[in-house]
């Protein structure tokens, strides 16, 4: 058991050299941009991500994200949607109570690229950054350790978890419990798998505090970072100009409408 | 000089009637490899923890008589400082790693990272760690991936980087094979000899009476012998009182019995049975008349 629960691709490109903070920045003014500016910007930035997908090198994985995960959501959003959206009255067309009008399919186009734009551009950041190279940026301007500690031992821990699941179940089921039968079987079996589960978490909680407070984790002088995350003027430079034409891109939408 | 000064400890944790340790009196001094040892339940975690400034900082509980380490009282420090002059490596290494790093390397330098070591100096002396322990060669791996006795050397040595003054150890080889204790044990000795001074509760008294300066012996949270590892590991009282005592030396005291053993020390450890043993060659079978 050695998965982590990272979508990290370990290689060397433009993207990943960008500071995160930079990454983290070009995600928001893509949200941003979908959501506040004009309506009909957000399918056109489908073409910047996927050009960002293949600077950052990791357009196989984006696409294998894309299909399996993506895909599916927004395609179940845009037929409920489109079906359920009371707008409009050109009706393209009906079947049974449902309605289809050319502006409910419009709108639900908008909202799905809106979807689609915010996921994948989180997609490419968690595949061009590396988890703990994100949070050692962000703690050195702000962030409480705290905040970073939980999320990065987090995407740890639960694979670690499952892995301890597994043991329980097959010392249980070594003692006779049936986790492979009838339903009622199953739930029944549940209770001596979650008790131990549980009642050990606590006791690790107990244990890796101890552990990490044996190590400063509180303590108060100014943490320092083993890694140094480089902050290049490219990137400071970038960061300006990206806030520019996000606020540019919603008053220019404000003024017009 | 005594670096560690417990006068009259008794500690209580929380919710419970009984104390976990009554009375105890303990001085240790700069650059002593003490051991404590005792049956379960005997106090030795807790005397541990106690040292380690996590009782009462941490447990809470009820804390009278003084603890005191390098000239500072335990409830006038709070544990972010206490730690810095005492390091705790316990038993479970599973829940010793932060989870925080990704690699070996990483998981070692974070405790220099939170006390705020200058980036320049975490590399050297995490390098240093390592190879003082010997897993250089783990430096590179996810901290998840290695066995249980690799996991414990990676807890020591997260440990050990940040140089505390006291080093207090509680069955820091439980999940080793003997080539790793023997090694870990080397490494503690190595560290004592530098000058750090090292507690280290232990079960495995073969070891103990090999490394160790000084071994404590505690049952039901009193201090029921302290002195020498060859005087206190051979004692009649340790047997008495329910203690793992080493198979050499209750072979020997039968065999001390029967006049065989000739020496006034029992032996501890299988070297000094050996040695004590050949003293005294037993009739062959031809002097015997067969």
């Amino acid at each position: 058991m050695n998965n982590r629960l990272s979508f990290f691709v370990p290689i060397q490109s433009p993207l990943h050299a960008l500071n995160p903070l930079t990454k983290l920045a070009l995600v928001f003014a893509m949200i941003a941009l979908a959501f506040f500016s004009f309506p009909w910007l957000a399918p056109g930035l489908v073409i910047p991500i996927f050009i960002a997908g293949l600077v950052g090198k990791v357009q196989n994985q984006y696409f294998f994200v894309v299909t399996r995960l993506i895909l599916p959501t927004v395609a179940f959003m845009f037929i409920m949607q489109s079906l359920f959206l009371p707008l409009g009255d050109v009706t393209i067309f009906a079947f049974w109570i449902f309605d289809v009008t050319r502006e409910s399919l419009q709108a639900a186009f908008i909202t799905v690229s809106r979807i689609f734009v915010m996921v994948s551009s989180f997609t490419l950041l968690l595949l061009t950054t590396h988890p703990s190279e994100l949070m050692t940026d962000l703690t050195r301007r702000g962030l409480p350790p705290q905040f970073a500690y939980v999320i990065i031992s987090t995407l740890q821990i639960i694979p670690q978890m499952q892995a301890k699941a597994q043991t329980i179940i097959a010392a249980q089921s070594s003692r006779g419990l049936d986790t492979q039968s009838t339903f009622a079987k199953r739930v029944g079996a549940l209770v001596p798998l979650v008790g131990p589960m549980v009642f050990g978490s606590l006791v690790e909680v107990e244990e890796r505090a101890i552990a990490i407070e044996a190590r400063g984790f509180t303590s108060t002088r100014v943490k320092t970072s083993l890694k140094d995350v480089p902050d290049s003027r490219f990137d400071q430079i970038l960061r300006w100009g990206i806030l520019v034409i996000v606020i540019l891109a919603i008053i220019s939408r404000l003024w017009l409408s | 000089m005594a670096i560690v000064t417990l006068q009259n400890v008794t500690y209580k944790y929380p919710l419970t009637e009984t104390p976990v340790l009554q009375n105890v009196n303990l001085q240790i001094n700069e650059g002593e490899f003490v051991a404590v040892i005792g049956p379960n339940g005997a106090g030795k975690s807790t005397l541990c923890y106690t040292l380690a400034g996590f009782v009462p900082h941490f447990f809470k509980g009820e804390l009278t008589g003084t603890v005191e380490v390098a000239g500072v009282e335990t409830h006038q420090s709070s544990l972010n400082e206490w730690v810095l002059n005492v390091g705790l490596a316990f038993q479970n290494p599973f829940n010793q790693i932060s989870g925080a790093k990704y690699t070996v390397f990483e998981e070692i330098a974070f405790g220099l990272e939170n006390i705020g070591v200058p980036r320049e100096d975490i590399r050297p002396r995490v390098e240093k760690a390592l190879a003082l322990t010997g897993i250089s060669d783990l430096a590179d791996r996810s901290p998840y991936s290695l066995s249980g006795g690799q996991q414990q050397r990676v807890a020591l040595t997260s440990i050990l980087v940040m140089e505390p003054k006291v080093l207090v150890l509680d069955e820091p080889t439980s999940q080793m094979d003997p080539i790793g204790t023997r090694e870990v044990f080397g490494v503690i000795r190595t560290m004592a000899e530098r000058g750090m001074t090292v507690v280290l509760a232990e079960h495995k008294v073969e070891w103990i009476a090999a490394f160790a300066d000084r071994v404590v012996a505690l049952k039901d949270g009193q201090v029921l012998l302290d002195g020498k590892p060859g005087d206190v590991l051979t004692s009649p009282t340790l047997e008495e009182a329910g203690f793992g005592i080493s198979r050499y030396t209750s072979t020997a005291r039968k065999a001390k019995e029967m006049g065989l053993w000739k020496k006034d020390q029992l032996p501890v450890t299988l070297e000094e049975a050996v040695e004590g043993f050949s003293l005294t060659p037993s009739p062959s079978p031809k002097e015997r008349g067969e």
